[in-house]
Parts: structure tokens; C-alpha cells; sequence
């Protein structure tokens, strides 16, 4: 097992997976930016090292500066978190290169599975069930058109270098395609450096459905299980939970089986996620591989009891599995509790903590890097928390989950949270009956927006 | 501008940075490409109770609105890098026309005016981190 381990993230994950660490005996080196020189991840790591100024690009993106803390520090393995640099092969080769483990699949996986066409490609192959579209980057409207106007509307357009539900558009018919096309090519550009996009259909009313699985270097691949992703907003997730709400077992264990089978045929190693849409039908078709460790695995966790960081740390320092057969109990629900304002259409609302007091009680999992008198920085993501419960089964889950809410007190000037938003969408019929599909939830938020403005 | 000249003024800037600090941090790092400045203080003092700002003189002028942000983030006086600012001192606004830009977790939220008035003074600097609710730019009423 590894002796020293860098986090080179901040917020919830970094300390997360630094108390991971600190249980199996590894010493924490936490790196920051000066923004986050207060962070209770700094006060909490071993050791910790300033790398740049606010902007994630001069710290936490820039990969020269986690190296050098790495080689003064003497760490013997990086954990990327998610986010930052946790699914760029360059900084995976780069560790390879200065001797240091990547805690995640190897530099070529995470390229072949990080360029969504190439993923598409690759994984069609292993018999993945795709949604109709481009197997290839579009070459150029004319062709992308083709392919739009073959599969019949609506389609959505994604960059081939995109991910986490951002630079991606869906179109509705063939006359708003060109404007359609050349808006996601030019935010592909700016987003990903990379302009080159992918057509598939597109699912209104579909539930988003994800497998996790955990691989080792011997070809040894489990999976542990889905997580309904189906509460989102804009693409972005709100709420997660295991196991998916009137999902068949079976639909379940034939996409575990395809995610292994995928897997293995990309030669996954480490903990990774396998994201797929269930239409109406029942039918499930794979939309995309996340190389990391996810925000919502603590759901994951919860019914499995099973550390998927310190499963991480396992493989990556050359262990084989040896969880044998995954036995889940129960039912787990995650929220994520955001600084934005659902009265002012969810707008960024970060700045100081005066008021931090999260809730408790049985079965209740807080995973924040936040306390009272902190600040959350307008330089990062918005998760304040998340906030995760178990129960024996979704009902108790749910009353669980909308006490827990309720409970959490979150104030500062300028402060506003998602949790109000969320306390009412988990006591809506449409999330309790779990009829809710990716599209159900998002119209149910404007209403709310609109009342209280 | 000549070396001297320029140095002049970062001493002027600076002299007046740490005049409107509560305290005076430890060390004080400057750097000219992309602008970095990184104040640091002692551990004992980097407590994590609110920095109250002082009070900027026009805030006194009980004459003048205020338009102020909506978010913490960095303010903007631009659309873009290298565009005409949304107003000039002397630029008549109205009721809901933007003035500004504060940006905050990548996305760029409007600043807009909530009064009738004559810009008299943009309180911040382009480019610089504002808190909750600090004056932006200052407004001389004007008859509708």
C-alpha cells in the first residue's frame, strides 16, 4: 500500500478521500490554491502545499505545480477526486512519467473512454446498447444533418470532449439543426478546447440510470449496483438514489453485466461509472463512462457498505478484488445542496457561513468541506454539501431524507441554498411514486422559481 | 508611461490597498502578468469572521443611489475582454438596464440598475473580487 498519497482536489471529495486515507494509514498531502488556505482540508492533511492563486487553471488544473508538491513531498500516488485534472490522460501519463501512481484507469483508458465518439466506437463493439446516432465526429453540417435527419427528431448534439451535462444541445426539428450545430461546436471550443461534436437521439422522457463498477489489474471486474440520476436540472444532477425506483432487478443486472462486460473490453482498472438512459420501454442505451470516482458514490456506499475510495487505493497499489458476491440492503438517497438561488433561476449565491449547521441523527451521512464561519468561493463548483441517508426501504428513505433537509441550516449575506428546492421535490407525488422522468422535475422547478420571486 | 511613472502608481495603489485593510497582513506579494496580488497574514489573525470593508466615502452621500452586487464575485465593467464598458461616469440610466457584470461559479450574472440616474462614480475596479451587497457604482438621481 502506498506510504504518502496526494489529494490534488478541494472542497467535500479531497477531504473525503483524505479521511480514507488517514483510516488505512496513509499520510495526507492535501495541495490549495490561496483561496482555499483556511480549508479544513489543510488543517486536516499531514502535510499541505500552497500551489496557485484562485483560478482552478494556476492551481488545481495546473498539473507542474501538483507534480513538484508530489516529488518536495514524497508522495508515491496522486487521487485526482473528481473534476480538475481526474479524467485528463495527459496528467495521468504525467504521473506515469515522474514515477507517481494515478489513482484511476491507465492514460489510454482514459482517453479512448474521454472522447465520447471514440467511447461510442469502442464500446459498440462489446455489444453496449447505443442510442441511434454518429459512431464518428460529424465532419461537417451537411453530414451532421444526415445523420440528424436519419434518426428523426429530437436529436441532441454533444461535444465528442464534453461531459457533466455541459456542451450539449437538443434540437426539435431539421430547420434549427445549423444554428443548433454551430452553437455547440463554438461552446465544444471554448469549453474542451475541442470542437468536435456527436449526434444521438434524444430521450425526453427517460430516467438516467448508472452502473458502478469496480475493476482490478487482472481482469477481475464487479459491478456494485445502479444509481437513479433522474432528478436534474439543466443536465446537472439533483438528487440521486439506490436502487433505481420501479426498475426490474433483472434491467438492472443485464446493464451490470453490460457495464462489466464494457469494462473489461476497454480494460478498465479502478472505480468507474457507466452511464445509461432507460426509455419508456424499459430499454436501457449507454450514453457514457465516467473514469473517476462520482460525486453521488456515497449512495453507492450506503447500501453496500463498501469504501469505494479505499477500493481505489486497493487496486491502484496493485491488489486484486476480493469483495466477492456484492450484497446490498436497503435503500440510500443523496442530495446535493448548492449555493444557488432557486428563486433567481438557480443563480450562483456563494459567500460567507454564518450559519452551518447540518443536520443529524441515524443513518444520516453529511460529506462537506464546509463549517461554520467558511466561505463558499464564487471561484468553484457550488456544492456546500451533500446529504446523504439510508433506510431500510425508499419510503423511510424519503421521510428520513425531508427531515434531514429541513433540519440544515445554511445562512450567510448573500447565501442562498438549494435545500428548500429539494425538501419539496422529494415530498412531490411525482418523485414518492418515482414516476418522475429526466424532464418531469425541471418543468416543476420553474413554478417554484416564479412563486417566489 | 516610463518604469518610474509606473512604479509610482502601483506604490500609490498599493499605499491605498493597505490603508483600506483592517489590518496590516504580514506579507504582501505583487505580480505584474495576469495581476496577482496575494496579501497574507499571520495565522492568528487569518480568523474566519467576515473583513468588514470601510465604508467608501460616496456610501455617505445621502443623494446618490447605489447599485450594488447581487452575488459575491468579480466585478466587470465590460461585456467582454477589450469591449466598451457598460456605462461611462455620466451615462444616464434607467430601471433594469445592466451596468455591470459580477461573475461567480463561471457564470456571468447581469448587474442592472434599479433606479433612474446619472452614473457618478463606478466604485471597483475592473476585474476586482466585490462581496455581497458592495456599492458597484453610484447613481445621481435625475427627473424623470
Amino acid at each position: 500500500m502506498f506510504r504518502t498519497v496526494l489529494v490534488a482536489n478541494r472542497g467535500e471529495i479531497a477531504l473525503r478521500v483524505a479521511r480514507t486515507c488517514r483510516e488505512m494509514g496513509i499520510r495526507v498531502v492535501a495541495v490549495y490554491s490561496t483561496e482555499d488556505r483556511d480549508s479544513q482540508l489543510v488543517r486536516f492533511a499531514d502535510e499541505a502545499v500552497a500551489i496557485g492563486p484562485a483560478p482552478a487553471r494556476r492551481s488545481y488544473m495546473y498539473a507542474p505545480a501538483i507534480l513538484e508538491a508530489a516529488r518536495r513531498t514524497g508522495a508515491d500516488a496522486i487521487h485526482p477526486g473528481y473534476g480538475f485534472l481526474s479524467e485528463d490522460p495527459h496528467f495521468a501519463a504525467a504521473c506515469a512519467a515522474e514515477g507517481l501512481t494515478f489513482i484511476g484507469p491507465s492514460s489510454s483508458v482514459v482517453s479512448a473512454l474521454g472522447d465520447k465518439t471514440q467511447a461510442r466506437e469502442l464500446l459498440s463493439g462489446a455489444g453496449m446498447p447505443l442510442l441511434p446516432g454518429s459512431l464518428k465526429p460529424l465532419a461537417d453540417l451537411a453530414a451532421a444533418q444526415r445523420v440528424a435527419d436519419e434518426i428523426g427528431y429530437p436529436v441532441i448534439i454533444k461535444a465528442a470532449m464534453g461531459g457533466g451535462g455541459r456542451g450539449l444541445r437538443v434540437v426539435h426539428d431539421s430547420a434549427h439543426f445549423g444554428q443548433a450545430y454551430r452553437e455547440t461546436r463554438a461552446q465544444a471550443q471554448a469549453l474542451f478546447g475541442d470542437a468536435r461534436v456527436y449526434v444521438e437521439r434524444y430521450l425526453a422522457t427517460s430516467r438516467h440510470v448508472e452502473i458502478q463498477i469496480l475493476a482490478d489489474n487482472y481482469g477481475n471486474v464487479v459491478h456494485l449496483g445502479e444509481r437513479d440520476c433522474t432528478v436534474q436540472r439543466r443536465h446537472q444532477k439533483l438528487i440521486e438514489e439506490t436502487p433505481a425506483p420501479g426498475l426490474p432487478r433483472e434491467t438492472v443486472e443485464r446493464m451490470g453485466q453490460a457495464a462489466v462486460a464494457g469494462a473489461l473490453a476497454a480494460g478498465y482498472a479502478g472505480a468507474g461509472t457507466f452511464e445509461f438512459l432507460v426509455d419508456e420501454a424499459g430499454d436501457f442505451h449507454f450514453l457514457e463512462v465516467n473514469c473517476r470516482i462520482q460525486v453521488e458514490h456515497p449512495v453507492t456506499e450506503m447500501v453496500t457498505s463498501i469504501d469505494l475510495v479505499a477500493q481505489q487505493l486497493r487496486i491502484a497499489a496493485g491488489e486484486p478484488l476480493t469483495l466477492g458476491t456484492v450484497e446490498r440492503r436497503g435503500a440510500a438517497i443523496e442530495c446535493r445542496i448548492n449555493a444557488e438561488d432557486p428563486a433567481r433561476d438557480f443563480a450562483p449565491a456563494p459567500g460567507m457561513l454564518t450559519e452551518f449547521v447540518p443536520p443529524g441523527g441515524p443513518f444520516v451521512r453529511v460529506d462537506t468541506a464546509a463549517y461554520q464561519g467558511s466561505r463558499v468561493s464564487p471561484a468553484y463548483d457550488s456544492l456546500i454539501a451533500k446529504l446523504i441517508v439510508w433506510a431500510p426501504d425508499r419510503e423511510q428513505a424519503i421521510a428520513r431524507m425531508a427531515r434531514a433537509l429541513d433540519e440544515f441550516r445554511i445562512d450567510g449575506p448573500g447565501i442562498a441554498t438549494t435545500a428548500g428546492f429539494l425538501a419539496e421535490t422529494v415530498r412531490s407525488s411525482a418523485f414518492r411514486t418515482g414516476t418522475h422522468t429526466t424532464s418531469t422535475l425541471m418543468v416543476a422547478a420553474r413554478p417554484l422559481a416564479a412563486e417566489t420571486v | 508611461m516610463t518604469t518610474q511613472d509606473a512604479f509610482d502608481e502601483v506604490r500609490v495603489g498599493l499605499t491605498k490597498l493597505l490603508a483600506d485593510l483592517p489590518r496590516l497582513p504580514s506579507a504582501l506579494r505583487v505580480e505584474a502578468q495576469d495581476v496577482v496580488i496575494e496579501l497574507t497574514w499571520d495565522s492568528a489573525s487569518t480568523s474566519a469572521e467576515p473583513v468588514t470593508r470601510p465604508e467608501v466615502p460616496e456610501q455617505r452621500d445621502a443623494s446618490l443611489h447605489h447599485v450594488t452586487a447581487p452575488t459575491v464575485g468579480v466585478f466587470y465593467r465590460s461585456p467582454e475582454p477589450g469591449a466598451a464598458p457598460f456605462v461611462e461616469i455620466g451615462s444616464i440610466v434607467g430601471p433594469g438596464d445592466q451596468v455591470a457584470i459580477v461573475e461567480a461559479m463561471k457564470l456571468f450574472l447581469p448587474v442592472e440598475a434599479g433606479n433612474r440616474g446619472r452614473v457618478a462614480a463606478v466604485l471597483v475596479q475592473d476585474g476586482e473580487p466585490v462581496e455581497y451587497g458592495e456599492p458597484l457604482i453610484a447613481l445621481e438621481p435625475i427627473e424623470a
